[in-house]
């Protein structure tokens, strides 16, 4: 079984964060493996520990993105590869979908996984785009995966439940990071990451010209959340508060 | 003059309320510039909900009908989709953010070459094209985007937009789909369904959360009862999800469902980034906490330093009482 995840770096959304000019600062020091691409190799290493076969990573980015493919490579992904381009360029969803699915476009595989969305955009487009232009069957938000006769079982969240869909192989599935504690990479991992096989390919390696990329969308700039205020708190007798609380919701807030 | 069509999304057999907040946008947007209010409602029967969509201002109703419609997947939905838009040609096509709308809308872009901002909470019309605000890094953030094309998808969070009648007579277009079910790749097996007789989360006005303060058997009892006093539905923190405490799909948070009611109770629960990241919208946010430093204070609009077993029982009189 051949399993293609694909990652991304992006920064970490627990960090500190600064907008300036409308701009926002990245730490470039505190840059992640997508936690939601986290959980997408996580279940890939377990489906090839059951059932055998091999864990490829594929990730689109900078130069200085290396250091996250490693991280996925610790975890116990068998090789990589890195499509590197130029770090200045605001992709969107659409770019990346276009990048991957032409990198795709003469490979072998039973599945592609991938998060269901990016922490730092959340925007969950990129899967879904990438299996219409490669024309595969997929699903997305799943929070469970398993393999039952080379088919691929998704339960993934719905509106109205959770879904158990069977996809054929070849197939693509966007993982939830409900569904798994990613491995954190153990000493030996880290060593053995070090041999692993990292290919590196330029965008005109896939015969991708700039303009087959052009975002139709830009973020035009970041500006801080309006903080909602703290309101009214209420300490002492619990039987006093609750009554005050539920009168004032009623009295005040209409909302009862 | 051009189309703002809006996808009218059924589930459990009712009609999802974040798609008229997009429809009653959409035909503001559409009287401010001159443009038309179309929607669709593709379904298993689709015609049961046409004179309820015809209440928010649109001119033109699409239907497909088709009985593969009952439950989501998104092959059969996304060829449904494709024939509207080749059909209907809308300028903006504006989906309220379901986790349907999640599941099909980047291949629906992608098939179409459209451009798509996917989760906005805020959009309008610049020339060619929109501008719209999206909450970034785990909504910790907004970010200000723009997209430009001959054919724009939007998804809005729920909660963004009021419901604002304009009643119309609407014409009702049937539109012709057949799709060989034999040539579906994917199979639904089955749904393992939230009962339907509980609120929906992403729809609901008040909401009950519980959270690890309130794990135990007792704290449950407390939580049912004050969600049916105020028939409220019923969410929960990771950490109750987690424990198996509560159904997944109760979630709220940057993982779980994004809500956006007019009142949130959170029960026991600290106020976590990710957790507010799901409520922050609600219009009025009640904290039950007994920390009084709990992060939820912050956000909270009415806040109770106590503890919950303590305070639940009287607060649910009280609300009785003054419910009757
Ligand atoms: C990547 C990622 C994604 C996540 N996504 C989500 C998400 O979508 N949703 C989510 O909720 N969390 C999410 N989390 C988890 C989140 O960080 C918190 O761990 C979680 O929200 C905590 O749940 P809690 O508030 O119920 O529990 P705790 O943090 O343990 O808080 C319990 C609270 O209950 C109070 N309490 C205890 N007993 C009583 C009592 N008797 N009376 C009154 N108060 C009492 C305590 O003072 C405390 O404040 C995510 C975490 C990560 C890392």
């Amino acid at each position: 079984m051949k399993l293609y995840v694909c990652i991304k770096q992006v920064p970490d959304v627990d960090a500190p964060i600064q907008i300036k000019n409308g701009t926002l600062i990245q730490d470039t020091d505190r840059m992640v493996l997508n936690a939601y691409d986290a959980s997408a190799v996580e279940e890939a290493l377990v489906l090839t520990e059951e059932h055998e076969g091999e864990v490829e990573v594929v990730m689109v980015g900078p130069e200085g993105s290396k250091e996250t493919i490693r991280k996925a490579l610790a975890m116990g992904a068998d090789k990589a590869t890195h499509i590197q381009t130029d770090g200045d360029v605001d992709y969107n969803s659409a770019t990346y979908a276009k990048i991957l699915a032409t990198f795709f476009e003469d490979k072998e595989y039973d599945i592609i996984a991938c998060g269901k969305q990016s922490q730092d955009t959340d925007a969950g487009l990129a899967g879904s785009m990438m299996a219409e232009h490669l024309n595969l069957p997929y699903a997305t938000n799943a929070v469970g995966l398993s393999i039952e006769d080379s088919n691929l079982i998704v339960k993934r969240q719905g509106d109205a439940g959770q879904e158990i869909i069977e996809l054929p192989s070849s197939c693509l599935v966007t993982c939830s990071n409900d569904m798994n504690e990613p491995r954190i990479p153990s000493l030996k991992g880290i060593m053995k990451s070090k041999k692993k096989p990292m290919e590196t390919v330029e965008l005109s390696d896939l015969d991708i010209a700039e303009e087959d990329i052009k975002p139709n969308t830009k973020v035009t700039g970041h500006m801080e959340k309006p903080e909602r205020e703290p309101g009214q708190k209420f300490e002492g007798d619990p039987e006093e508060l609750a009554q005050k609380v539920a009168n004032l919701l009623d009295e005040e807030a209409n909302v009862i | 003059m051009s189309t703002l069509l809006t996808h009218i999304a059924i589930s459990d057999g009712k009609i999802k309320r974040s798609s008229l907040e997009v429809l009653s946008r959409m035909h503001q947007l559409a009287n401010e510039y001159g443009h038309d209010t179309e929607a669709v409602i593709i379904d298993e029967q689709p015609s049961q909900y046409v004179d309820e969509v015809a209440k928010y201002g649109a001119s033109t109703i699409y239907t497909i009908e088709n009985p593969i419609f009952k439950n989501h997947r998104n092959t059969p939905l996304l060829k449904a989709l494709s024939a509207v838009m080749d059909e209907a040609n809308p300028y903006i096509f504006g989906f309220g953010s379901t986790e349907g709308t999640k599941d099909i809308l980047g291949a629906l872009a992608a098939n179409q070459d459209a451009a798509v901002l996917s989760d906005v909470s805020e959009f309008d019309l610049i020339d060619d094209g929109i501008s719209a605000t999206r909450p970034v890094m785990a909504a910790k953030i907004l970010s200000e985007n723009e997209a430009h094309g001959d054919q724009i998808l939007v998804s809005v969070r729920s909660g963004s937009y009021d419901l604002n009648e304009s009643q119309t007579d609407a014409e009702t277009v049937n539109i012709d789909f057949s799709i060989d079910e034999d040539k579906i790749q994917s199979t639904l097996r089955e749904i393992i369904g939230a009962d339907s007789d509980k609120i929906d989360l992403s729809e609901a006005e008040t909401i009950v959360a519980a959270g690890r303060g309130a794990k135990d058997e007792e704290g449950q009892d407390l939580i049912n009862e004050l969600a049916s006093t105020l028939n409220a539905g019923i969410g929960a923190s990771r950490a109750l999800t987690e424990a198996g405490v509560m159904d997944p799909s109760l979630q709220i948070g940057q993982t779980g469902k994004v809500v956006s009611p007019q009142l949130y109770i959170a029960v026991g629960i600290s106020g976590a980034i990710q957790h507010v990241a799901g409520m922050a919208n609600s219009k009025v946010i009640v904290a039950i906490n007994k920390d009084p430093d709990a992060p939820i204070f912050d956000i909270a609009d009415y806040g109770i330093v106590g503890d919950l077993y303590k305070v639940l029982p009287p607060f649910i009189e009280e609300l009785k009482t003054i419910k009757s």
